[in-house]
């Protein structure tokens, strides 16, 4: 066996917390269930490594076995690390009809042109997701497996979430997808987060969206105390428009559990008492950042609860229209990287 | 000669009437046809009775039914009036009204398909407006999708919750949004119920089939591999659906691989590909199996 191999083995253990590695284990083909059987969950991790790693001398795994393993894990953990997303633009005709087999090998043969040394495993989930993981290596270097590349692609979608990339490596995955999906480009869609879940369902569309309607569907039943029937009668009617408001920018329901949004500002600074600031020729730069344990809860919270004035600006109503979590905003009229022309007031 | 064959006849008539009388006395089974008809006839009185409520509850449904449907012209002004007719038997009078009411919304609806079935609702005081797109298969209605459009300065989709494998942006391009819209949401539409009824259509298949393996599957629902296996034999055979024809939810192309290929040339075979492009997947497979064709 290699060290290589023990070494991959070694770093995956130590990353899989023990209570989710027994069902990781037991979804893997690695072992016998007589193996499986053997294994002491209770034992501390040291000692767990300890086993498979004398299991791996025994039944001879390979680096493919490791990273199936891997791979298992993090299909079924993937909220961590940093998930950017990406958007696949101009489609040719056929890119509708690109079934998994045939983007599997165009995927493996079109990455294998442009890198020498890489590695490729493609497997597809349940919920019609392909997860790639790519091992890149170079000209001289074999393909290093402890710091893998992780793609998710759904088929016949523009979308592309990618974790683990390096700049260098970037420009090599795009022309591989580009190619392999029938599309002429591919850009970033300038939302990330940790929670792949978060960002995909934003871009994705996969939350309850609301849209004005003539026949609203009736709201959940709220068991609130009623104070004085009066007031809550005056304040129901704005109230609820608040509400529909609200959930018409931000959705309904359970919303993706996205964590921050970035403003950078690249504006003239108004004030008229200050004018040295006001004079500058260059812009005022600074950059507005939201955090939150699920910022797009909190903004609707916000704006149905009259804290921030509906109709809900474009400025916050833009992170789920547009799907996105990174803006520019720059002053309106000639500038050179307006990324999102978007007057500040 | 008349005189001897009748008097042959006389005796043989006596018999026969005598047979007749003594036949006579035996009354019981005539007593259980009388039993037989009165019970018949007490059915048929419960039939009566039955048909009489039925078309009572009709005409009650049938007059709540004007009543509703002037209630909505002239804005609730008769409401007292009708409430007081039927609060006899309140059960009874809620449940009806309940049917009345759901027969006018089965109507509305089928009024509704017909002229085109969007809902068209203005928004931010008319500078917008929302359009929403129903699906339905086989009678269910499915998912309704939503459009946003901005109207000025040009037509545009601001904001949908279209699926993103429903290749929106190039229909409104190909379409020619701007001049012909009905056209747009048409074709959209069919797109959007092709693939609701391709979805619903796998869905029953795994409902209803548990013994047919669902091999492979895209979200769009337009390539489907599924895993059969012929009885007695069992012998595996993979089938594949291809529905290249986004807007229609029967497949293009129907493809079976197996390993004995003596199978898949005979015409049962053959008859299951024809069936299977042109029946529903999940009425096709049905079918296979009554034919014993597949487990």
């Amino acid at each position: 066996m290699e060290d290589s191999t023990r070494r991959v083995l070694q770093r995956l253990i130590r990353r899989i917390p023990t209570p989710q590695l027994k069902t990781t284990l037991e979804k893997w083909s690695g072992m016998t269930v007589a193996q499986r059987g053997s294994m002491d969950y209770t034992q501390t991790k040291w000692a767990l490594t300890e086993k498979l790693l004398s299991l791996c001398e025994e039944n001879d795994w390979t680096t493919k076995h490791i990273t199936e393993l891997e791979m298992i894990y993090v299909i079924d953990n993937p909220n961590q690390g940093m998930w950017h997303g990406f958007q696949l633009l101009d489609p040719e005709d056929d890119a509708h009809s690109v079934e998994l087999t045939q983007f599997k090998e165009q995927f493996k043969s079109h990455l294998g042109e442009l890198v020498r040394h890489v590695s490729v495993k493609i497997k597809k989930h349940t919920d019609e997701a392909v997860w790639i993981r790519i091992a890149w290596g170079d000209s001289f270097s074999r393909p290093n497996h402890l710091k893998p590349t992780y793609v998710v692609h759904h088929l016949q979608t523009p979308y592309v979430f990618v974790t683990g990339l390096t700049s260098k490596q970037k420009p090599l995955l795009s022309q591989a997808l580009v190619l392999s999906t029938r599309h002429h480009t591919i850009k970033d869609a300038n939302l990330s987060g940790r929670k792949l879940t978060a960002i995909r369902d934003l871009l994705m569309k996969q939350y309850q969206q609301v849209f004005p309607t003539n026949f609203p569907s009736p709201l959940a039943e709220k068991n609130e105390t009623v104070s004085n029937p009066k007031i809550e009668r005056e304040q129901a009617g704005p109230g609820a428009h608040r509400h529909q408001m609200a959930c018409e920018a931000f959705g309904d329901g359970m919303l993706p559990q996205l964590q921050s949004a970035v403003y950078k500002l690249e504006t003239k600074f108004k004030d008229h008492t200050n004018r040295t600031m006001t004079e500058r020729d260059e812009p005022f730069k600074c950059i507005v950042k939201f955090e939150s344990t699920n910022l797009l809860e909190s903004l609707r919270y916000c704006a149905a609860s009259g804290i921030a004035s509906t109709p809900v600006t474009p400025l916050l109503s833009s992170i789920p229209l547009k799907g996105r979590n990174y803006f520019v905003i720059t002053d309106n009229g000639p500038g050179p990287s307006s990324q999102m022309h978007q007057s500040q007031n | 000669m008349e005189g001897t064959s009748t008097k042959g006849g006389v005796l043989s008539l006596l018999s026969l009437l005598e047979v007749q009388a003594r036949s006579r006395r035996h009354v019981p089974p005539q007593r259980s046809r009388v039993k037989e008809l009165r019970a018949e006839a007490e059915a048929l009185r419960v039939r009566r009775e039955q048909l009489k409520t039925e078309i009572q509850t009709h005409q009650s449904l049938q007059r709540l039914r004007t009543s509703l449907d002037r209630q909505s012209t002239h804005d609730e002004e008769e409401e007292e009036e009708e409430e007081e007719e039927m609060d006899e038997d309140s059960e009874n009078s809620q449940l009806l009204k309940l049917m009345a009411r759901h027969t006018r919304v089965k109507d509305l609806l089928l009024a509704h398909h017909l002229i085109g079935g969007y809902d068209i609702v203005k928004t931010r005081h008319g500078k917008g407006v929302c359009v929403s797109v129903a699906t339905a298969y086989e009678g269910v209605c499915l998912e309704t999708y939503n459009l946003e459009m901005d109207l000025k300065p040009t037509l545009r989709i601001c904001r949908h919750n279209v699926p993103p494998f429903v290749p929106l942006s190039s229909l409104a391009e190909q379409g020619d949004m701007q001049t012909d819209i009905r056209a747009f949401l048409e074709t959209l539409s069919q797109h959007l119920n092709a693939f609701a009824g391709r979805k619903q259509q796998l869905k029953l298949v795994k409902e209803q089939h548990k013994t047919i393996e669902v091999m492979e599957s895209n979200a769009l629902c337009s390539i489907l591999v599924l895993m059969f296996t012929v009885p007695k034999t069992k012998t595996a055979i993979l089938c594949t659906l291809n529905y290249s024809d986004h807007t229609a939810c029967l497949p293009a192309r129907v493809q079976f691989e197996c390993d004995v290929k003596e199978i898949l040339e005979s015409t049962e075979w053959r008859k299951n590909c024809s069936l299977l492009m042109e029946t529903p997947l999940h009425k096709a497979l049905m079918t296979m199996k009554k034919m014993g064709n597949i487990v």
